[in-house]
C-alpha cells in the first residue's frame, strides 16, 4: 500500500516538474491579458531569519502598492505572491516550484541568503523565470566555478571580491596609502576572496602589499603575525573578516605599538565591536553595503517607518533597488514575458538607494555599484564609537 | 633582534596560558589514566564566573579571582560527580570515561549557549591598557599578570603535591590507585581534591584568558593546544605540562615568524608528532611499563 502511495506521488511530483520546465515561456501574466502581473517574493517569514525577511516582503508590498497607486506598469497593476522559505533551502525550492509553475510570477525576488540563492537555480532554469536576491553575496550564485554565468539568477548587493577591489581602490586613491599589510582567514572563502581582489586592485594602482600573513577561524592570538606586519611597517592593515577576530587582532596590534589604519569589510559590524575593541578601531575604514545616515537613503527609512512603525532592517534597502531593476526591465521588456525581462534584465541602469545598479551580462552582479565608505569615530557628545559615513565609492 | 624578542615574548605568553590549563589534563590523567575532555568546559564557566564575581565586586580582581577558582572547582568536583564517579564504580573501560567527557563538554557549551547566549562578553578593563615598552618591544601589563599568577598557582599546586600529605598520597596513587588503595590511602577523596585542583586552576586560566581575550561558549575548544601541549610534555607529567605548552607556544609563534604563518599549526603538530614517535611518552613523561 505505502508503495502504491509512494509511486502515485512520484509520478505527481514528476508531472508537477514537467509543467515548471514548459511553463516559463508563455507560462508569465500572458501578455494580452489585462490581469494584474505577478510578482513572486521568497524568503524567511519563520525561523530565524524571520526578522529580515518579514521586512523584505513588507517592503515589496509597500513599493507594489505605491506603483499600482500610480497607474501600475505598461497600463497593468501588480500583484505580489510571496512565500516563506522558512530559511530553509529546500523550502526554497518547494516555493519557487509553485511560484513559477502554479502563480505564473514573471520574476521572483528574494531570498534573503546564499544558501537559498544557490539552491534554486535548477528550478529557474528549466522555468526560465529569473530571480534577483537581495543580500546573497556568495560569488557562485551567479557566476559557476567555470566561469559560465548562472542565466536566470540575478543579485543586487555586491559580492564578497568585490568588496576587497572597492577597499584596496579607497585606499590608494582616496587615502594615498602605497604599503598594505594584509591578515587573514586562511580557512574562509569571504576573506580569500576579499584579499585576492584587494591586492589586484592595490598593486594595480602602485601600491606595495608589504606584508600578507594569515590565520585560523577560532584562533585567539594574533601577535606572531601581527610583530612581523610592525616590521614591515604599512600604511594600512586589511583585516577581512568577522567581528569577534577584528577586535581581538586590533586590540593585539595597538598593545604591539602599530599605529598603520585598520580597514575592513561587511564582516565588522555587530552589536559588540566596539565593546570589544573601541578604541583600538578608531579611525579605521570599512566597505559597507550602505549606511543609514547616507541623505538618498533616509527617505525610503521613513516611508517604512510611517507604514509599519519599525526601524527597517537593511534587506529593506536592498530589496527596493532589487524592485527598481526589476520595473525598468519590465518597462524595458514591454511585456510581462519572463525571458524577455531576464533579457532586459542586464540593459537598465538604475539608480537605487544603495547606490547605482548595472546588472553585468557576464556575471549577473550590479557592476561598479558604489559601496559606502564608513569610518570608525568617536562621538565626543555621547562618548560612544560610531560609523561615521564618508562617501559612496566604486572600484573601476 | 627586536622582533626576535619580541617573538619571544609573544610565544611565552601563549605558552602560559596553555600551560595553566595542560596542568588540569596531567592532574587528572596521572590518576584515573584518561583525558578529561570536560576541561575546557570548566576553563568556559570559570571565564564567566569571573566575569559575573567582577561585577559584583567591581574593585577586587583578586576576589573576583578566588571566586572564580572556587566557583570552577566546584564545577568539576560536581562533574566528576555525575559523569565519571559511576563509571568508576563500575570500572567501566576508560573509552567510557572519555566518551563521557565529550557529552559532558558538549553539555555544559549549550547549557551556557541556552542561558546566558552565544554573544561575546567582554570583561571590564580593570588594568591600565598602555602596555610597557622597551624600544621596539611591548609587553601588555596582562601578560605579565598572567606569567605571575600563572607562575604562582603552579608553584602553589607543586608545594601541595611535593610537600604536603594530600600530596604524597596524589603521587602514590599516580604511581599505583590500587596499591594505595590497598595501602589506606583513599583513593576516592584523593579524587576529589584532584578534580577540586585541577577545576580551581581551570577557573584561573578561564578568568585570565577572558580577560586577555573575550568570553564566549567555545572558548573550551583552546584546550585543545593545550591538551596536546600536554601530550608534548608527557601526560601525567605536571612539569612536563609546563615545558610542553612553553615549547607549543614558542614552536607556533617562530614557526608563523619565520617560516609562514599559514603553516603555524602544521608545522607545530608535525614537530609534534616526531617527537611523540621518537618518544611515545612525551618530554617528561613516565614510561607507561613503569607506571603499572
Amino acid at each position: 500500500m505505502k508503495r502504491k502511495l509512494a509511486l502515485f506521488v512520484s509520478i505527481i511530483m514528476v508531472l508537477l516538474l514537467a509543467t515548471t520546465g514548459c511553463g516559463g515561456d508563455k507560462g508569465s501574466s500572458g501578455d494580452a491579458s489585462k490581469d494584474p502581473i505577478k510578482i513572486g517574493w521568497i524568503g524567511s517569514l519563520t525561523g530565524d531569519q524571520a526578522p529580515w525577511g518579514k521586512c523584505e516582503s513588507q517592503t515589496v508590498q509597500m513599493l507594489i502598492d505605491e506603483t499600482n497607486a500610480s497607474g501600475g506598469v505598461l497600463g497593468r497593476q501588480l500583484e505580489l505572491v510571496a512565500l516563506d522559505t522558512k530559511g530553509d533551502a529546500n523550502e526554497a525550492v518547494n516555493a519557487v516550484k509553485r511560484l513559477v509553475s502554479q502563480d505564473k510570477v514573471c520574476a521572483i525576488l528574494g531570498p534573503n541568503a546564499s544558501a537559498q540563492a544557490l539552491a534554486i537555480t535548477g528550478v529557474l532554469e528549466s522555468a526560465k523565470v529569473s530571480d534577483i536576491a537581495t543580500v546573497a553575496t556568495n560569488p557562485k550564485i551567479t557566476v559557476k566555478d567555470d566561469g559560465s554565468v548562472n542565466k536566470y539568477n540575478f543579485r543586487v548587493c555586491f559580492t564578497d571580491p568585490y568588496q576587497g577591489s572597492v577597499a584596496a581602490g579607497y585606499a590608494a586613491d582616496i587615502l594615498k596609502y602605497k604599503k598594505a599589510a594584509i591578515l587573514y582567514d586562511v580557512a574562509s572563502d569571504y576573506s580569500q576572496g576579499f584579499m585576492q581582489y584587494f591586492i589586484e586592485t592595490f598593486e594595480k594602482k602602485g601600491g606595495t602589499i608589504v606584508a600578507k600573513e594569515a590565520f585560523k577561524a577560532g584562533d585567539t592570538d594574533f601577535r606572531p603575525q601581527l610583530t612581523k606586519i610592525k616590521k614591515a611597517n604599512p600604511d594600512v592593515i586589511l583585516m577581512p573578516y568577522y567581528y569577534k577576530e577584528v577586535a581581538l587582532s586590533a586590540n593585539q596590534a595597538r598593545d604591539l605599538g602599530i599605529t598603520a589604519t585598520l580597514m575592513g569589510g561587511d564582516g565588522w559590524p555587530s552589536d559588540t565591536l566596539f565593546e570589544m575593541a573601541g578604541k583600538s578601531l578608531e579611525g579605521s575604514y570599512l566597505v559597507n553595503h550602505f549606511d543609514y545616515n547616507d541623505p538618498e537613503v533616509k527617505p525610503l527609512t521613513e516611508a517604512y517607518k510611517a507604514k509599519y512603525g519599525t526601524t527597517p532592517e537593511i534587506n529593506c534597502y536592498m530589496v527596493h533597488d532589487a524592485y527598481k531593476v526589476l520595473l525598468a526591465a519590465i518597462e524595458k521588456a514591454g511585456s510581462a514575458d519572463s525571458q524577455a525581462i531576464t533579457d532586459a534584465l542586464t540593459k537598465v541602469q538604475v539608480k537605487g538607494v544603495t547606490g547605482t545598479i548595472k546588472l553585468g551580462e557576464k556575471t549577473h552582479n550590479p557592476e561598479g555599484k558604489e559601496a559606502a565608505i564608513q569610518k570608525i569615530v568617536l562621538n565626543p557628545q555621547t562618548g560612544e564609537y560610531e560609523y561615521k559615513f564618508m562617501q559612496k565609492y566604486g572600484a573601476n | 633582534m627586536s622582533v626576535f624578542l619580541q617573538q619571544l615574548i609573544n610565544g611565552l605568553s601563549i605558552g602560559s596560558i596553555y600551560a595553566l590549563m595542560a596542568v588540569g589534563y596531567s592532574l587528572v590523567y596521572s590518576i584515573l589514566n584518561f583525558s578529561n575532555f570536560a576541561h575546557g568546559g570548566v576553563i568556559m564557566l570559570g571565564a564567566y564566573i569571573g566575569l559575573y564575581a567582577l561585577h559584583l565586586l567591581p574593585n577586587s580582581f583578586l576576589g573576583a579571582l578566588v571566586i572564580a577558582a572556587f566557583g570552577a572547582g566546584l564545577i568539576a568536583v560536581v562533574l566528576e560527580k555525575v559523569a565519571y564517579s559511576p563509571l568508576r564504580k563500575r570500572n567501566a573501560p576508560s573509552l567510557y570515561f572519555i566518551i563521557s567527557a565529550m557529552g559532558a563538554s558538549i553539555f555544559l557549551e549549550n547549557l551556557v549557549i541556552a542561558t546566558i547566549g552565544p554573544t561575546f562578553k567582554t570583561y571590564p578593563q580593570i588594568f591600565n591598557p598602555v602596555p610597557f615598552t622597551f624600544g621596539n618591544i611591548s609587553v601588555s601589563r596582562i601578560d605579565v599578570l598572567m606569567f605571575v599568577i600563572a607562575a604562582i598557582s603552579l608553584a602553589i599546586l607543586v608545594f601541595i603535591i611535593e610537600k604536603t600529605k594530600v600530596g604524597l598520597a596524589i603521587r602514590a596513587c599516580s604511581y599505583s590507585s590500587r596499591g594505595s588503595n590497598l595501602m589506606g590511602v583513599n583513593v576516592n577523596r584523593i579524587i576529589f581534591v584532584i578534580f577540586l585542583l585541577g577545576g580551581m586552576l581551570a577557573g584561573v586560566a578561564g578568568m585570565l584568558f577572558g580577560m586577555k581575550y573575550t568570553v564566549y561558549p567555545q572558548i573550551g575548544v583552546i584546550t585543545n593546544k593545550s591538551f596536546i601541549a600536554a601530550v608534548f610534555g608527557g601526560l601525567g607529567s605536571l612539569p612536563g605540562a609546563v615545558v610542553g605548552s612553553l615549547l607549543l607556544g614558542l614552536i607556533e609563534t617562530l614557526s608563523s615568524a619565520y617560516i609562514a604563518s599559514q603553516y603555524r599549526d602544521l608545522i607545530a603538530f608535525t614537530l609534534l608528532i616526531v617527537v611523540l614517535v621518537i618518544r611515545p611518552s612525551g618530554i617528561m613523561g613516565k614510561i607507561t611499563e613503569d607506571k603499572a
